[in-house]
């Protein structure tokens, strides 16, 4: 089977607000899905549903090509690792304490919970108390509860929220070896930057809604990075193309966004005829970054 | 057994275990302090020093306690991502419900047996009593045990649902309170209310309420079997709604 989690219209409303709407999510197996999207985009609430903790309003989830849903959702949970909104561990007691404790639970053998935690690199601190964590231990605690159960699907909701750089990137380069082992890792991030190198695919959410799903290269593709027009009278430039592309004064350029090229000769054309000197038409280059504040309108909060 | 091994893990180092200490020895101490104090002797020896101590325990601090042990048992999964991940756990709801609850009454049962050793420490070292209380006193904290059941699977289901801490225990207050009322004015109805249930165990050969005098098979047999029935409803009512939930933002 090709996609590990696929999704139908996905949908969930709250009173009449549609916190998520009509998401057709495709997550190849064996990836790293990025999953993006602002603050309050719905992406907790998605995941949540993919777990069946929050049941859709319409719409239908497949995982490891079976349904999710109330039924199903005992049988498939016992191969999906997770971490949602904050890490789990109950801070009055030791790490191994927790880990015993999901050993228990889940009548796991004790081999199993140990590898999960030599997978972390939580083996040094496991006699502290979780309360005495810092933020990046406490992610990595949960992180190895989640991977208790050798799952094949790990759903990770913003796990690098609030770590600073050499903590994001311990997690980056733990999603790389957990996928180079084989397990399908769908994560959640507000900020591009933090996952764009790990992911294999991206799907980004603005509003509830996806508005894109794919590759990197294909993220790049998808959008018409912004051309600088130079020329003698660029106040002149700008008011006459202003109407029709929106375009701004940047410096001494003017700056038309949406262009491809056929539009791009045409504005030319209209300048040349109205008498301005144009010397320089260029491309900006653009980040992945802009692409996505462009995509999700700048980013939330 | 792996679900509910792993729920007294949890306990470490957990103040249910001070609550079960005290609450129980504070109610049995409490009565020997007040009967020294009128300077009085317990006429009836341990019956006695049973009256001044379970009567009152019974009525209220004792359902009010299995509501903090509930809620002491459950804050832990209010916090942090807990209770995403209890959730997305491989288990069935009835197995998280049954557990908890399973926990929350075998602390309410060693509360029971912390009180019948409050009362025989009090009886022998404040009153001098000879011996042992008679074994009566020891199938009446057993039927207690019971009795605490449906309560544990109620409070412990209440603070399941609500993240509150305080909000769970103010119901098992005003619930005893409801309970004293309905026993009072010997209401058949008071056997289905699980807080009637304790009420009535504990009072069981007091003679507080006019039905529960005498200790007779009828009394003792009807608190077994109400215990039991309301348990079996409760766990199911309580897996039910935990089943048709959604997990809270
Ligand atoms: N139980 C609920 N009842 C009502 N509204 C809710 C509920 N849960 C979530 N929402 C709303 O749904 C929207 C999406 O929330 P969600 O937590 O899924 O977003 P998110 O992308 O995870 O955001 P963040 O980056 O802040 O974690 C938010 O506006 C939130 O207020
Ligand atoms: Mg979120």
């Amino acid at each position: 089977m090709s996609h590990i989690v696929a999704t139908d219209g996905l949908t969930k409303r709250y009173g009449k607000r549609a916190v998520v709407q009509n998401l057709d999510l495709r997550v190849p197996t064996g990836c790293v899905y990025g999953f993006l999207g602002p603050n309050g985009s719905g992406k907790s609430t998605t995941m949540k549903m993919l777990l069946s903790l929050v049941q859709p309003s319409s719409g239908e989830v497949r995982v490891m090509g079976r349904p999710m849903n109330r039924a199903t959702r005992r049988r498939l949970l016992a191969d999906i690792g997770s971490l949602i909104e904050s890490p789990p561990g109950y801070a009055h007691l030791t790490g191994r304490e927790n880990m015993r404790l999901v050993q228990r639970t889940l009548g796991l053998p004790e081999g199993q919970v140990e590898h999960a935690v030599r997978t972390v690199r939580m083996h040094q601190q496991l006699d502290k108390r979780v309360r005495d964590y810092s933020l990046g231990m406490k992610q990595r605690l949960g992180i190895a509860m989640a991977l208790a159960r050798r799952p094949r699907l790990l759903i990770l909701d913003e796990p690098t929220n609030g770590l600073d750089p050499a903590g994001i990137e311990e997690i980056r380069e733990l999603l790389r070896r957990l996928a180079d082992a084989g397990v399908t890792v769908m994560v959640s991030s507000h900020l591009l930057g933090e996952i764009d190198r790990t992911a294999t695919m991206l799907g980004i959410l603005s509003g509830g809604r996806l508005i894109f799903q794919g590759t990197r290269a294909e993220l790049l593709a998808a959008s018409t990075p912004d051309v600088l027009i130079d020329g003698s009278e660029p106040e002149r430039a700008n008011a006459l193309l202003q109407a029709e592309t929106g375009s701004r004064l940047d410096g001494a350029s003017v700056r038309v966004p949406g262009l491809d090229d056929k539009a791009t000769a045409r504005a030319v054309a209209l300048l040349v005829g109205a008498g301005i000197g144009v010397h320089g038409v260029r491309r900006d280059e653009q980040s992945l970054e802009d692409v996505f504040m462009d995509l999700t309108g700048g980013g939330g909060l | 057994m792996g679900a509910v091994h792993a729920e007294f893990l949890k306990l470490k180092r957990s103040l249910a275990w001070t609550v079960v200490a005290l609450l129980p020895a504070a109610m049995a101490v409490a009565g020997a302090v007040n009967t020294i104090a009128a300077g009085q002797q317990p006429e009836d020896g341990w019956h006695t020093v049973w009256l001044r101590s379970a009567v009152f325990y019974g009525l209220f601090p004792l359902a009010t306690g299995i509501g903090i042990l509930a809620s002491l048992v459950w804050r832990v999964e209010h916090r942090g991502g807990n209770w995403n991940a209890l959730m997305s756990g491989p288990v069935s709801s009835l197995r998280i419900v049954a557990a908890k609850a399973a926990v929350v009454a075998v602390l309410a049962a060693a509360m029971q047996a912390v009180l019948l050793a409050a009362v025989i420490a009090v009886g022998r070292l404040a009153f001098a009593l000879p011996g042992m209380p008679p074994a009566r006193y020891f199938w009446i904290s057993l039927l207690i045990m019971l009795a605490c059941v449906p309560v544990a699977v109620l409070q412990s289901g209440l603070s399941m649902l609500m993240r509150s801490f305080a909000g769970p225990i103010a119901v098992a207050f005003l619930g005893a309170a409801a309970a004293v009322v309905m026993l009072m004015a010997e209401l058949p109805a008071a056997v289905l209310v699980p807080y009637a249930l304790i009420g009535r165990a504990t009072q069981l050969g007091t003679g507080t309420f006019g039905d529960t005098g005498a200790i007779t098979p009828w009394a003792v047999a009807t608190t077994a079997i109400a215990a039991v029935v309301l348990t079996a409803a409760l766990t199911a009512a309580t897996t039910a709604v935990l089943n048709r939930r959604d997990t809270r933002a």
